[in-house]
């Protein structure tokens, strides 16, 4: 069993991982004494449970070989050469894209290419490796590729070397390249953004703006067309003007993004958004849910928000703009609870000042009077947990963005009725 | 990226509650939650439920430490709030009795010297409501408990377990959720 757990290790720490080796045994010994789970079985299980915990993929563990290599013994090749996961492999590439990245175990992500094709590649915040600068060629030197969803990317890990290099690769031209030419990237439906990575322009209206404490991200929310709406992310770095909500644009040479199996599109240094004077409709994502309030979570009730950017403030700072003199707002983030799904919901002031009967004056004189903001959120929840809503909205992530709520407070009688005829037959 | 998923509320009249006695942890790590699994196969990590404090008091010695009573139509439900609720516990300390009060909470247990099983609520919150709202809740609970019961039949992992360890006789479960439905036909 030493010697499974020692392999384990090794394996993990070709990954740039280094895991105590007591964590293995005792994880290991566990399934296999005391649950009398077959080693190969243990083996498989400890392995699935680390790599979750580090957040890494089942190929580069299952496929990777078994001993670190050194450069001499892995392969240079081209992009286009990449049809494995697994594999370790040297690469000349230029950096083509850097995305900002919101993941705090991701320190740099982007696109690299040669004169074959492009690539994502990620770099861990774990690994010391030096950052790479967008327009410069590098000697890639044990990098691990990688398959997602069918397609390729390369991880940069802890036997990673990362060269410059003086010689300027020559790109393949694609979309991807074009973006950074100047060429837009075409003109695609909302609902036809499915490959990551992809470069494409959308025509689409801001149907919403959410609240962000990245200070790396400018603007976060939702865009639509009449196919469908779609997260979009404007990175600070980008520093593209401020879209409005309601407002139409044409968004050109954004990214398309797949992050568990949903897509967004960040706008970047290569992007432009031009406002048009139309109308765009967006198609309805609308979603009814029924259920208990069962909490108003931390950060409801009486905010503060920047000025500037309209962040929530935190402690009075806000992440991008630090110390500033806060605009009030109220707002609830709320789980609404139906016995089968827990659903987290979040409120706008009109909505929250509804449903709440606390204005925003109220709230503000309120919070003047104690000398404390969180008596706001104590009358909210007071008044509000324990009864029964009903919301529509858009379903985003985790989340109800409410367009409306009604509360619940008399019983359908014909619902009645048919629940015990139910209750009847059996 | 978060694993984290929040545990739903269960729907559980207090006589099933009552007749619960089979705890268990999901995974073998000290955060594992854990779980009160009911007799028609309901897996309660945190339950709500709507009712009527009937009685209360503050049971503890050196700090307060209250206990309520809470019923609905098929029985009443313990609970207990201590330091460790402190918000649940002021809601007890301030409320009158009789209230209609609405609770989240975790589901606990305590086994006595001759073995037998008590369940219990550790409330996270609770609230004051209106009869409108505890006629809803009756309904609701109503309403999952006869899906529970429908699906007895099948071969979830969940129900195997509970009809394994309980032996649990169909008809007595859904003869309570007509009881409680036709209780509200009758109040108005
Ligand atoms: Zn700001």
């Amino acid at each position: 069993m030493d010697k499974t757990a020692e392999s384990i290790k090794s394996k993990f720490l070709e990954l740039g991982v280094d895991i105590p080796l007591e964590d293995i045994v005792e994880r290991l010994d566990k399934l296999v004494t005391k649950f009398k789970v077959p080693l190969d079985e243990a083996r498989r299980s400890v392995i699935t449970y680390f790599l979750k915990e580090n957040n890494l993929d089942r190929n580069a563990f299952f496929g990777g070989q078994s001993t670190t290599p050194d450069s001499r013994s892995t392969p240079d090749v081209k992009l286009n050469g990449i049809d494995e996961g697994g594999k370790w492999v040297n690469i000349k590439a230029k950096v083509l894209q850097l995305w900002d990245s919101s993941h705090e175990s991701v320190s740099q992500v982007g696109i690299i290419g040669d004169e074959t094709a492009t690539i994502k590649f990620i770099k861990w915040s774990r690994d010391t490796i030096p950052d790479v600068e967008e327009g410069k060629s590098y000697y890639f030197k044990n990098v691990v590729s990688n398959e997602w969803n069918g397609r390729f990317e390369i991880t940069l890990n802890k036997n990673t070397v990362v060269e410059e290099i003086d010689e300027d690769i020559e790109v393949i031209s694609s979309p991807m390249a074009g973006a950074g030419d100047g060429q837009p990237a075409p003109i695609v439906n909302v609902a036809d953004i499915a490959e990551d990575g992809k470069w494409v322009s959308i025509r689409a209206k801001v149907s919403q703006l959410w609240d962000n404490s990245h200070e790396s991200i400018s603007q976060v929310g939702l865009v639509g067309d009449s196919t469908g709406t779609i997260k979009f992310i404007k990175w600070t770095s980008a520093e593209l003007p401020d879209l409005t909500e309601g407002s139409s644009y044409l968004f050109n040479n954004v990214v398309a993004q797949e992050w568990n199996e949903k897509f967004s599109v960040t706008l970047n240094k290569n992007s432009s958004i031009e406002e048009l004077d139309e109308d765009i409709e967006v198609a309805s994502s609308s979603i009814i849910f029924a259920g208990a309030m069962v909490d108003v979570q931390s950060g409801s009730g009486l905010i503060k928000r920047c000025p500037e950017c309209k962040r929530a403030l935190t402690k009075g700072a806000c992440m991008e703009h630090g110390k500033v003199d806060g605009t009030y707002d109220l707002r609830i983030k709320a789980v609404l609870d139906d016995g089968n799904t827990a659903q987290e919901s979040i409120l706008k002031r009109e909505l929250a000042e509804q449903i709440s009967g606390i204005t925003l004056d109220d709230a503000i004189s309120m919070a003047a009077d104690a000398l404390d903001q969180g008596v706001v959120l104590d009358q909210m929840r007071l008044k509000l947990l324990g009864k029964y809503f009903t919301v529509t909205g858009s379903k985003v992530d985790r989340y109800i963005l409410v367009d409306s709520i009604e509360p619940q407070d008399e019983m359908d009688m014909e619902m009645l009725d048919e629940l015990i005829a139910d209750a009847e037959m059996i | 990226m978060s694993g984290y998923v929040r545990e739903v509320s269960r729907r559980v009249f207090a006589q099933e509650f009552r007749e619960s006695n089979l705890t268990f942890k999901d995974g073998d790590d000290q955060y594992s939650p854990q779980y009160l699994l009911t007799p028609t196969g309901a897996k309660v990590n945190r339950l709500f439920i709507v009712g009527t404090l009937i009685e209360k008091e503050d049971i503890g010695t050196d700090s307060e430490y209250w206990r309520g009573r809470v019923s609905d139509p098929t029985g009443s439900f313990m609970i207990y709030a201590g330091q460790y609720q402190p918000e649940a516990a002021q809601a007890l300390a301030e409320c009158e009795t009789p209230a209609f009060v609405a609770i989240v909470g975790k589901p606990s247990t305590y086994t006595n010297a001759e073995g037998t099983v008590f369940t219990s609520v550790r409330p996270e919150s609770i609230s004051i409501v209106d009869v409108a709202t505890r006629d809803l809740w009756v309904a609701d609970a109503a309403r999952r408990t006869l899906e529970r019961v429908k699906d007895l039949d099948n071969m979830d992992s969940n129900v195997v377990k509970a009809k394994e360890h309980y032996n649990t006789d169909k008809d007595h479960y859904s003869s309570m959720i007509r009881e409680a439905l036709r209780s509200l036909k009758e109040d108005l």
